[in-house]
């Protein structure tokens, strides 16, 4: 038997977030780069081989998409506390669920929960086209006013229960969800095109939820396959 | 003074420590998580040993007259269970951020000392009240053991009423009055008198508003949920076994291992939750169309190989599982809750039962299912459990909560009420790589093992969805009717069989694992007891039958388990922690570390004025009385918890009664040799280990008896014993520190510290090889002491 690899109980990830970060000098400094490029290193050393994500991983900027008072920890390989008790999942796991997915440019995925959108950043860093959804008014224009400033422009974010998926754009060539399910929502399963990949944290909403990975064949046959434990915020459902 | 004023006060700022204690626990464990509860206040209660520490440092400067010392330390006792709790609240720590910011453990270690000072400041009085009465440290000592009795009793006693918030006013009300009894009317006394009445008068105005509220740490499911879209608390019910809340929200639905097939309608549901931890759903059935996501529950197995018209449900209040037998046909329903407010909560959302079904029999009992299961007569056709394993479970947070349902015994009693035909389903969460569902498997084959069916290799089905495994045991043995019946209705919905008698090989079609563990698990189970011995004995988790000497079903991480984690990459080993196994490893670290530097200050400040040659007889013997009491306690409260049914009752009872009848022993005492110190000991060598032999013996055999019986039966089973475990602490003082108060503040921080690292030491021991070894040891322990004691006396001889 096989003890899952890389693997982090606090994984979490961010649905909130979105602050304005004041005092801004520029978007990046060697300093930051220094860090950035540390913490690659470290999820390629914990497992992460694909060179695309990571090097997406290198060009999205952390530190923008955390708290003013996390910043210096940003490039730390850890989850870090954002607003009401939500988190912005740790580096690795970012890199982690990007890499299953196994993108290529110009396709089309759906993420639920946007939360500081800096899974939705590194999913845009791979050239693909993001349709990110988030359940709080607010945390959802402040990711779109983020995005816009930093450049990412592949990425719509709407404010929307993301259990009912995003009928309008489906199908999706891969679906990630970065918030924890109590059950996999039906629709995302529908929404996802045949030989589409999707992973979820799914499992008890508030403890340690297994990462799995849903596969559907060419043919729309439906398979799951446990990936690691982690623990995310829940998933909100109904809007906000 | 009074005669009596003396120990009343020691009586009552005993009470005031203990109830202190247990509502501390009480609140961080709605505040935070129960690991951290128990780590913090385990560390905190450091504060009793350190008092001896002080006391002999500050006594080898200069000479010390206990009587204002007491009066001082028991007024300020009183000040400090007022303030603590209100200094602390002002500390924000962040478990869950310990592991990366350094700042969360400065701001624990404020929180320790803050914690540690009512304790120390009340273990003070007490060391300065037997310190100022050398002639009669058993009516002191005793005192102090009556006091804290029945302040563990008031302090439970208290949460039928009072949030947990507001009873806080209970601890430095005790002490207050205590503080009261110690001073006079005359000058000096007067301030401390002001005082204490000042902090009597703040306790109940605290009580009417609270001076703190509840800071739940947002991660918890409780804030989570109250985030939710349009959420609104609806009920909220107090009680020593818990706070519970409901929360109603559109947005909120629980659907445990849900069918990825289901397409349906989803009916409406509130929150329920137990110490701000979600305990489940209550949930609405306008319709049939919402009734049908049942059937899409991996728990709903059972209904498909035939209806079920008899049901028993354990943890019924927070499950979807009466509604589900209801909506599957079944005629009656039994449905079992520990928690009465969540009966209260969920009875109604199931009693408009023509939108689920036939109006079935529902019975409802608020009670422990081994209790029920050994008392009852009725059989059923159908008995579940479960989702178990998930939630904080899956966090391993629960490692160390006794669960007696999930043992060898337990099962072989549920598999005893079935009827002919008749299905015992556990369902449990999966987890990566599998643990709970793998010792569910090999308990429950034991447990047929014992009962021997004729058709035990048919006897198992097994099936998995992408969450959730669901174990089905028919002791008569499954036809190949019904498995196809149930393979029929798994494909439907995407589950996979993972076992049943007529698969020559693993099958999972839609839910895929790197390995067939459950397969392999269960054929070893079934093939021998020796093959399922080495399948446990391999496998890199403890998986073996938990029983009810060892009623840990939810600990996993043994010694080899812990070994190969921690020796695996930079956090890998986190999300195979339990957290509730950390914390105790936690908690023993820092109380031997803490306790160590602290006995080791007075000796370094200058033991020689006593001789640490001489002194080793001395904390040899405290610190074993100190260890074997605390063991024998635990191991108690183990299986006097199978017995009274709930645990916190038998904490209650246990604690209560131990304390009392120890108080008892220690008074009486007074009017004993001090050499009979030998002969206390020797006996209790004796009965401690004839009850790790026999005790849980006698809790099986009285557990179907009515409650007052085995309450009887407790106390006699308890008092006795406690009353002599109460004698060796003051007829020790008499033989090793009869006119040295250097040497009382020894014995006090010997026995002190020994006693606080005692805690987390025996709760290892019962965890690892439990209760029965447990009560070995506190007989060792006491064979120790009398080893020292005897010692002691041919030195002086």
């Amino acid at each position: 038997m096989r003890l899952a690899r890389s693997l982090t109980f606090l994984a979490t990830l961010a649905m909130v977030a979105a602050v304005p970060l004041p005092g801004q000098a520029g978007p990046d400094n060697p300093t930051f780069r220094d860090r950035r490029q540390a913490m690659v290193d470290l999820i390629a050393s914990r497992g992460v081989r694909d060179s695309a994500t990571l090097a997406a991983m290198r060009a999205v900027l952390r530190h923008e998409f955390v708290l003013t008072e996390h910043r210096r920890r940003a490039y730390g390989d850890h989850p870090l506390p954002i607003e009401h008790g939500q988190t912005i999942s740790q580096p690795y796991i970012v890199a982690y669920m990007t890499e299953i997915l196994r993108l290529r440019p110009d396709m089309k995925v759906l993420e639920v929960g946007t939360g500081s959108a800096y899974q939705a950043a590194v999913l845009a860093a791979l050239g693909v086209d993001v349709y990110t959804m988030e359940i709080f008014a607010p945390l959802a224009e402040s990711a779109r006013r983020r995005l816009a400033r930093l450049g990412h422009r592949r990425v719509t974010v709407r404010h929307a229960d993301g259990h009912f998926g995003w009928p309008d754009e489906a199908p999706f060539d891969a679906v990630i969800v970065t918030a924890a399910a109590g059950y996999i929502p039906p629709a995302l399963i529908d929404q996802l095109r045949p030989g589409g990949r999707m992973v979820i944290p799914v499992g008890s909403v508030y403890g340690v939820q297994n990462l799995i990975l849903v596969t559907k064949d060419a043919q729309g046959a439906v398979t799951t396959r446990h990936l690691i434990p982690v623990r995310f915020v829940p998933m909100l459902e109904g809007l906000r | 003074m009074l005669p009596l004023a003396r120990p009343l006060a020691v009586a009552l700022v005993s009470a005031g420590s203990l109830a202190f204690e247990i509502l501390l626990i009480r609140i961080f464990a709605i505040e935070q998580f129960y690991h951290f509860a128990y780590m913090v206040v385990g560390v905190a209660m450091l504060g009793f040993g350190a008092s001896g520490t002080v006391f002999t440092l500050i006594r080898q400067r200069r000479f010390i007259d206990p009587s204002p010392w007491f009066a001082t330390s028991t007024t300020l006792t009183a000040v400090a269970l007022l303030g603590v709790p209100l200094l602390v609240g002002q500390v924000d720590v962040d478990p869950t951020r310990l592991a990366w910011d350094p700042g969360q453990w400065l701001r624990l270690a404020v929180v320790y000392l803050l914690l540690a000072l009512p304790f120390g400041l009340g273990a003070l009085a007490v060391l300065s009240a037997i310190a100022a009465e050398p002639d009669r440290p058993g009516t002191i000592y005793g005192a102090s053991f009556v006091g804290s009795g029945v302040g563990a009793a008031l302090g439970i006693a208290i949460l039928w009423t009072l949030e947990p918030v507001r009873a806080l006013a209970l601890p430095p009300a005790l002490a207050a009055l205590g503080a009261v009894c110690t001073t006079s009317w005359a000058k000096p006394g007067r301030m401390k008198i002001g005082i204490a009445a000042g902090v009597l008068v703040a306790s109940i105005a605290g009580a009417i508003h609270p001076f703190r509220q509840l800071s739940i740490l947002p991660y918890k499911a409780l804030p989570q949920v109250s985030a939710f879209p349009d959420a609104r608390r609806t009920a909220e019910h107090t009680s020593p076994s818990g706070w519970v809340v409901a929360v109603e929200s559109p947005a909120f639905r629980h659907a445990p291992g849900l069918s990825l097939a289901y397409r349906g309608a989803f009916p409406q549901q509130t929150a329920l939750f137990v110490d701000a931890e979600l305990a489940g759903a209550s949930t609405r059935w306008p319709d049939s169309s919402a009734s049908a996501m049942l059937d899409w529950l991996p728990t709903s197995a059972p209904y498909a190989i035939g209806d079920r018209r008899s049901v028993l449900v354990i943890d019924a209040g927070g499950s979807l599982e009466v509604a589900n037998a209801v909506a599957h046909r079944a005629v009656r329903v039994v449905a079992l809750e520990l928690q009465p407010a969540l009966i209260d909560l969920t009875a109604p959302s199931v009693s408009d039962q023509g939108a689920l079904g036939t109006g079935a029999e529902i019975e409802w009992i608020s009670g422990d299912a081994r209790g029920y299961i050994s008392r009852t007569d009725d059989r059923f056709d159908l008995i579940t459990m479960g989702p178990i394993g998930g939630g904080v479970v899956g966090a391993g947070m629960r490692s160390l909560s006794e669960d007696f349902l999930h043992t060898v015994d337990a099962y072989v009693r549920l598999l005893d009420r079935l009827n002919d035909g008749g299905v015992l389903a556990i369902t449990g969460w999966t987890a990566v790589p599998p643990r709970t569902n793998l010792r569910v498997i090999l308990t429950v084959v034991e447990a047929l093992r014992r009962i021997a069916p004729k058709r035990i290799d048919r006897a198992l089905l097994v099936t998995r969805s992408w969450g959730t495994v669901t174990t089905l045991v028919k002791p008569e043995g499954f036809t190949a009717e019904e498995i196809a019946a149930v393979s029929g209705w798994a494909t439907a919905r995407l589950f996979d069989i993972e076992w049943h008698p007529d698969l020559a090989a693993p099958l999972a079609r839609f839910n895929l694992t790197d390995e067939p563990t459950i397969y392999e698990a269960t054929s070893a189970a079934l093939s021998s007891r020796d093959s399922a011995a080495r399948f446990a004995a391999t496998y890199p988790f403890d998986v073996r039958p938990a029983t009810d000497a060892r009623p840990y079903p939810q600990h996993f991480v043994g010694t080899r388990a812990l070994s190969r984690l921690l020796g695996s990459s930079r956090g890998d080993w986190l999300p195979f922690a339990e957290w509730g196994f950390v914390a105790l490893l936690a908690t023993l670290a820092q109380s031997v570390l803490l306790a160590g530097i602290m006995l080791l200050l007075p000796a370094i400040a200058g033991a020689g004025r006593v001789g640490m040659r001489r002194l080793a007889p001395l904390v040899g013997y405290f610190g074993a009385i100190g260890f074997a009491y605390m063991a024998a306690e635990i191991a108690a409260i183990q299986q006097l918890t199978l017995l009274l049914g709930h645990p916190v009752y038998a904490v209650a009872a246990v604690l209560t009664a131990l304390l009392v009848a120890s108080g008892m022993g220690s008074a009486w005492s007074d009017r004993l040799p001090a050499a009979l110190a030998f002969r206390v000991t020797g006996l209790l060598v004796l009965i401690l280990a004839t009850y790790g032999v026999v005790l849980l013996g006698v809790v099986h055999l009285f557990q179907p008896a009515p409650l007052a019986l085995r309450f009887a039966a407790a106390m006699v089973m308890l008092a006795p014993v406690a009353v002599l475990m109460g004698m060796p602490f003051p007829l020790g003082l008499r033989t090793f520190a009869s006119e040295s108060t250097d040497r009382v503040a020894w014995a006090w921080a010997a026995n002190g510290f020994a006693s606080v690292v005692a805690a987390p030491l025996a709760a290892l021991t019962a965890l690892e090889y439990g209760s029965r070894v447990l009560f070995v040891a506190a007989a060792a322990a006491y064979l120790v002491a009398a080893v020292a004691h005897w010692r002691a006396r041919a030195q002086t001889a």
